[in-house]
């Protein structure tokens, strides 16, 4: 069936079509909140929270963009509020313990796999250390892949602003890896 | 190009949103710079490694679990089918309104009129010529006896002038 008729159908209550819009999106809409959470019971919680969200607003989508996007933005607006609320309870790695880690093991020899994670470990808590606004953008293009006329209408900016800002997260996030990044020559350095 | 701008169009470049004339003078820059040269092996490691291994799944019953809590709260919450449902009966009331409101001006009753004498007289199946002319001959002698009056008004007083 056609997105546009499950949409249809959804608006009028139908149950059932939700649920296969939801079949459709639940990967997305879970990728993107565990990205924010680093906890998969609580990115499901989040998920549930965005759908539902989404099943009471859609008398409001009047089909001016694409459902995906409009989903996004309402994933993206109940991830703000989230952090907001629960700013301190966060499972955040913390960048230096992330350091220590990494310096440690440079004693020894890793196996590929292992440096390779410990390499993601860090990058993605570098990331959690950056401003909402450019976590948000990087998470939206560079784990999520929307392109930048998505992001655009997600967060309801120009494009001009989305390249500039995700230049600036990108940069930022550099400066935080800084540190790691001077390790040259070690293969586990970054 | 300096490196400031180097490392812009480097970051568009990742995104494959550059145009060939800027991607060569990049290509051209880089390759005489190590500093950018540094900056390109870095950035695509960090944008590679954001991206999580795997795509992480929800927890099982996804689909069931959310579906159970919708119709928790529809029935617990009627403000939200209310919400859910404001549009589309505020359009079908505004249309059965007009709809309502137009038939009552077509289909009302008419109230009576005020018939005139003439369509009274009609309406008893009278002539109103017959009824008109009774009026005047009854008003006949009043108008004969006033013309008597009048009459020997002047006469009395024609000798006086």
């Amino acid at each position: 069936m056609e997105e546009k008729e499950l949409i249809r159908l959804s608006q009028e209550g139908n149950g059932e079509a939700f649920g296969l819009l939801v079949e459709r999106y639940k990967a997305k809409v879970f990728n993107l909140a565990s990205s924010w959470t680093q906890d998969r019971a609580a990115a499901d919680d989040l998920a549930q929270e965005i759908f539902i969200k989404a099943y009471f607003s859609l008398p409001k989508f009047k089909f001016k963009s694409e459902f995906g996007t409009w989903l996004y933005r309402i994933a993206v607006n109940h991830i703000k509020d989230y952090l907001r609320k629960k700013k301190t309870r966060l499972k955040e790695i913390p960048l230096e313990e992330g350091k220590k880690i990494l310096t440690a093991e440079n004693e020894g020899r890793l196996e590929d796999e292992q440096v390779e994670e410990k390499r993601r470990a860090l990058v993605q808590a570098a990331l959690q250390h950056l401003p909402e606004k450019h976590r948000i953008i990087l998470t939206l293009r560079d784990i999520q892949g929307l392109s930048y006329e998505e992001i655009s209408c997600v967060l309801r900016l120009s494009p001009g602003t989305v390249d500039s800002r995700l230049f600036r997260a990108r940069k930022k996030l550099r400066e935080k890896l800084a540190a790691y990044l001077g390790q040259e020559g070690g293969e586990y350095g970054l | 190009m300096d490196c400031k701008k180097a490392e812009r169009l480097l970051l568009r470049s990742l995104d494959g949103r550059l145009e060939d004339r800027e991607k060569i003078r990049l290509k051209d820059h880089i390759e005489d710079c190590s500093h950018c040269q540094k900056a390109e092996r870095e950035y695509r490691m960090i944008l590679g490694h954001l991206k999580k291994e795997g795509v992480p799944e929800p927890l099982p019953y996804f689909n069931e679990r959310l579906l159970a809590k919708l119709n928790v709260k529809e029935k617990t919450m009627p403000g939200l089918i209310w919400q859910k449902w404001a549009t589309r009966t505020l359009a079908f009331s505004l249309a059965a309104i007009i709809l309502i409101g137009g038939a009552f001006l077509i289909l009302r009753p008419r109230e009576p009129q005020q018939l005139s004498q003439v369509e009274a007289l009609l309406l008893r199946d009278e002539n109103p010529l017959t009824e008109t002319q009774n009026i005047l001959d009854a008003r006949g002698p009043e108008n004969r006896n006033m013309m008597l009056i009048f009459t020997a008004m002047e006469e009395k007083d024609s000798p006086r002038r």
